[in-house]
């Protein structure tokens, strides 16, 4: 047997910092490179709608995969600090108020799946988490998304992220403290209840894992997240492409301009249908804001996609009565639209 | 061994199984692979987030698909 060979410094992660300067060169030469694509090998005339949309397609695919790319990386190597475990135990026994807060804030960078949602619900109330404060989890962890937030910031600046957080906490911090005030305890599922009464179990001993660890973790997210949501992002960036090139300026400001009060709820029912992930609306919300529709209207649809979605209720339907699953889509629904409504007011 | 894997069904859960069955035939042992979609039954083991995945009872991974290697490392203990 040889002595194990210790790993070099590439496999211990170095190679990410000659993959950094690639990242940046391949950013920096992105618009150059698609108007040079556009333009002059497709021959297509600047300023006429196919030239236009076809140069959106080409800037912007190169460019939201990158931003995702290191987007993604970071966030999951924070998540590796996060786990529902620890949340869990962090939110037990806390009163409503603080425990909103607590919940809302955590709801933003813990590794959560919609797929997840149940199984944590219901641990979630058995360790003794308030069923109003679970919800400010519930909500705050796939309406502020964490990918979007980071998307956000890089695409558009950390006033559009900021906006975006702050009313996406404020929402599931409040619609929390009201369902936790409706005691609907009664309105779970029967199993549910049953299963709250149940001993609670062992646990599973999470060991902290080293840097490297990390580093690998956050490269597995990126190669299974990019790899995932690539077609949704493509489908994101053809229809701000289409919208980039072709819908009017008028007809935008007309149907989700601040001026009409329709416009904030025509967003959200354009938005809550639509099954995408927060990679894939951003290219639909940099043509949104790009043609003049507002930011009211642009965040509630953004919320709508990313934080009210059909698969998610479905699934949250196996645990709660029809009543409750009610009372949460309407509270979400309902602070969608006053965000909506208070930025299309003040900006 | 016995080897459950815990997921109602998405994506990742599925990829878990794959690399669980992986890693049994890798392992060459005796190794039973179930999957377990039910919450009650979730519930119950003390799941809190999925995939999960428990060796002969005792849960071992949660909320992240863990690579056969790592399922493999588990079965040889």
């Amino acid at each position: 047997m040889s002595e194990p060979v210790r790993p070099g410094f590439i496999q211990r992660g170095g190679w990410l910092l000659l993959a950094l300067p690639l990242w940046v060169f391949l950013y920096a030469v992105n618009h150059s490179a698609s108007e040079w694509l556009a333009f002059h090998l497709l021959g297509l005339t600047p300023k006429s709608h196919l030239g236009e949309a076809v140069a959106f397609l080409f800037y912007d695919t190169p460019k939201v995969l990158l931003l995702l790319t290191l987007v993604v990386f970071i966030v999951t190597f924070i998540q590796t600090f996060v786990n529902p475990t620890r949340v869990r135990d962090a939110l037990s026994k806390r009163r409503p108020g603080l425990g909103n807060a607590l919940a809302s804030l955590f709801g933003i960078v813990t590794p959560f799946c919609s797929c997840s949602a149940v199984p944590l619900f219901i641990g979630f109330l058995r360790a003794g988490v308030p069923l109003g404060v679970t919800f400010s989890f519930l909500v705050a962890a796939p309406m502020i998304n964490e990918v979007a937030l980071g998307m956000l910031f890089a695409m558009f600046g950390w006033k559009i992220a900021a906006l975006y957080a702050g009313t996406g906490l404020a929402i599931a911090f409040t619609s929390g403290l009201i369902l936790g005030q409706l005691k609907m305890e009664r309105y779970l599922e029967g199993w549910v209840q049953d299963a709250l009464k149940g001993p609670a179990l062992g646990e599973l001993e999470e060991e902290t894992p080293t840097l490297s660890a990390r580093i690998e973790l956050a490269v597995q997210g990126v190669k299974e997240i990019v790899g995932k949501v690539w077609p949704y992002i493509l489908a994101g960036i053809a229809v701000g492409a289409f919208i980039h090139g072709y819908v009017p300026e008028s007809l935008m400001a007309g149907l989700l301009g601040k001026n009409h009060w329709y416009s904030v709820p025509l967003a959200v029912l354009i938005g809550v249908p639509l099954y995408s992930n927060a990679a894939g609306v951003m290219p639909i919300v940099e043509a949104l804001l790009g043609k003049g529709a507002a930011l009211g209207s642009t965040l509630a649809f953004m919320m709508a996609v990313i934080g009210l979605s059909l698969p998610e209720t479905i699934i949250l339907s196996k645990v709660m009565r029809p009543r409750l699953i009610a009372t949460f889509v309407s509270v979400v629904a309902l602070g969608i639209l006053l965000v909506g409504y208070l930025f299309n007011a003040i900006l | 061994m016995l080897i459950e894997v815990f997921g109602p069904g998405c994506l990742k859960c599925q990829t878990m199984e794959k690399h669980a069955k992986e890693a049994v035939a890798q392992s060459g042992g005796e190794h039973q692979v179930v999957k377990v979609s039910d919450y009650a039954a979730m519930v119950a083991r003390g799941v809190l987030s999925t995939p999960a995945l428990a060796l002969d009872g005792q849960l071992k991974f949660q909320g992240r698909v863990a690579s056969a290697d790592e399922i493999l490392a588990l079965l040889k203990g």
